[in-house]
């Protein structure tokens, strides 16, 4: 679990850290979608060769990133596995009951493989430079047309970012209710299934009353400072597009195209 | 005496070999007494709540070794069969009232006896004994542990710890929050429980006047470092140096210092208000026959 990035944030000055968290999440949004135009190796490799410049470019050391994203390798292989397995068509190479392999689900299965790669290593630099309540301003400001069919733009930007802001608070509580529950004689992860959904409990519900305190207490705190609604409120963190952001977008934009050109 | 308790040159660090380590402890050997009073003092972040969790096995050294009552911990032990281990070793963490779960005040407290294999009557006898040590009422066993007070939570959770008959009792902040009188009362059940039943405790705190009033050995910690072990009253005899550490003089001796300070012949530096009331009579009586 202490290796595991996905989802973390580490902090640094780098070109990636310092764009808008807007345009990079509409940048890694654009990057998955190109990733399914891709079908060939020269188009995947072009693909490829972008992410290792951005890996780059976020100041996050190679080693470090692949073994941080390597618990993810799992749940990719056993797809791949899958759709290896049970996709037909093609010449048949080996059979066995139900399951087969062709040329055609070997193929597929390796493009399966690169395109979550790529996927995860996009949104995974995405969540590394950005901090969470950037990525909650940066969806705001993206929703922001959402407005004119009565979508509540702000009141959804506001509860991710308490959620956000809250997810290390009640991970730290969960360790200590797990800590505290430990000392009392609580096994955890060890026993049969049933055993260890009983064990769950003494850690759930604590965790659950912990939540509704820090919801009551944070909502009368909100309203003693003033907070009526989402609507009407001015900004404090303002992102502003820059050079950097620009920049970007012309190299995925230029790479884009390539992917769209090379595809067969 | 015997130690109960004794750390190895033992090093933590938090999430060792990422961008995130974080080295928490450094180097540190110490050894408990069995029926010691320890206070652990030092300013936020220097690796005091670390420190304790070794104790019963919720950490575990990435250098080093701790031995808890011949029972050795190493950066190899696995998780299992650290039963034993913990049963022995009674921890009542920072805000325990957030660890109660159950329907009951009394099935609370039962929870850890049964989990180390006390039958439910057994249980219930300990969970009741534990109940009258916290001075709670038994009107408050069938209630739930939800609709009481905070400082009555508190005692609850302290209940349910003590329950299992701890031999070493470790509290880290076990007053925060609370007022003047629970403050007192759950400080007063601390040192009850080791005058009376022998009980280790060893208390994490920043209530310099409790460290005083208390405790009697002292281990002060710095950057993961421990900096000094003795009695209050040598680790409190240098203010210039206790303040260095970030850390405050007890109440009477920062009072009894700006006597010094204003030309009053103190002496030797008072730690609890008894010992302030002694000297100040002291130096009266002196007034009042300068001959003496």
């Amino acid at each position: 679990m202490t290796n595991f990035l996905f989802g973390r944030y580490l902090p640094g000055n780098s070109w990636i850290h310092q764009m808008s968290p807007q345009s990079k999440l509409l940048l890694s949004f654009y990057f998955v979608i190109v990733i399914f135009f891709a079908n060939n190796l020269v188009s995947y490799g072009v693909l490829a060769l972008l992410i290792i410049v951005v890996i780059l470019l976020s100041g996050v050391s190679i080693t470090f990133f692949l073994k941080g994203i390597r618990p993810l390798i799992w749940l990719i292989i056993f797809t791949v596995g899958l759709q290896i397995l049970f996709s037909s068509g093609g010449t048949i190479l080996w059979q066995w009951g139900p399951f087969s392999i062709t040329n055609l689900s070997l193929i597929n299965g390796g493009f399966i493989f690169i395109r979550f790669l790529l996927i995860i290593m996009i949104s995974t630099v995405l969540t590394l430079t950005t901090t969470p309540l950037a990525i909650a301003d940066g969806v705001q400001t993206i929703l922001k047309p959402l407005k004119r069919v009565h979508f509540p733009v702000d009141t959804l930007a506001l509860m991710l970012s308490i959620a956000l802001r809250f997810v290390p608070t009640l991970m730290d509580e969960m360790e200590t209710i797990l800590n505290a529950q430990r000392s009392r004689g609580v096994d955890f992860g060890s026993g049969s299934l049933t055993h260890r959904v009983k064990a769950a409990v003494p850690l759930l519900v604590p965790l659950f009353t912990g939540a509704i305190n820090h919801a009551e207490n944070l909502s009368t705190a909100m309203e003693a400072r003033g907070f009526t609604d989402s609507e009407h409120r001015s900004k404090y963190r303002i992102y502003r597009w820059q050079l950097k952001d620009t920049l970007s977008w012309i190299v995925f934009l230029v790479a884009g195209g390539l992917v769209l050109y090379l595809r067969k | 005496m015997d130690k109960a308790i004794s750390f190895n040159q033992v090093t933590h660090t938090y999430q060792a070999n990422t961008p995130y380590a974080q080295n928490a402890l450094d180097n540190i050997s110490l050894e408990i007494p069995t029926n010691s009073f320890t206070a652990i003092i030092g300013h936020t972040g220097s690796g005091k709540s670390t420190l304790v969790q070794h104790i019963n096995a919720l950490l575990k050294p990435t250098q080093g070794s701790v031995t808890v009552y011949n029972r050795s911990i190493t950066p190899t032990t696995t998780n299992k069969n650290l039963k034993e281990l913990r049963r022995h070793v009674g921890m009542v963490f920072q805000f325990p009232e957030k660890q109660l779960f159950e329907e009951t005040v009394i099935k609370d407290i039962m929870f850890g006896p049964k989990n180390y294999g006390m039958v439910d009557a057994e249980a219930e006898q300990a969970a009741i004994e534990a109940m009258k040590l916290v001075g709670l009422d038994k009107s408050f066993s069938e209630k739930s542990p939800f609709d009481l007070s905070g400082g009555q939570m508190r005692r609850v959770a302290i209940a349910g710890v003590l329950a299992m008959k701890p031999e070493v009792l470790i509290l880290d902040e076990p007053t925060a929050g609370l007022d003047p009188r629970g403050h007192k009362e759950i400080m007063d059940l601390a040192s009850y429980l080791h005058d009376h039943d022998h009980i280790t405790i060893i208390l994490v705190t920043h209530q310099m006047d409790d460290v005083v009033n208390y405790a009697s050995e002292v281990v002060v910690m710095d950057k993961g470092k421990i900096v000094q072990t003795g009695t209050p009253a040598e680790v409190f005899a240098d203010p210039k140096w206790v303040y260095r550490m970030q850390l405050n003089l007890p109440t009477s001796a920062e009072f009894a210092q700006q006597l010094i300070d204003a030309g009053v012949p103190i002496g030797q530096l008072p730690l609890t208000i008894d010992q302030l009331a002694d000297r100040i009579t002291e130096l009266a009586r002196k007034g009042e026959n300068p001959d003496d």
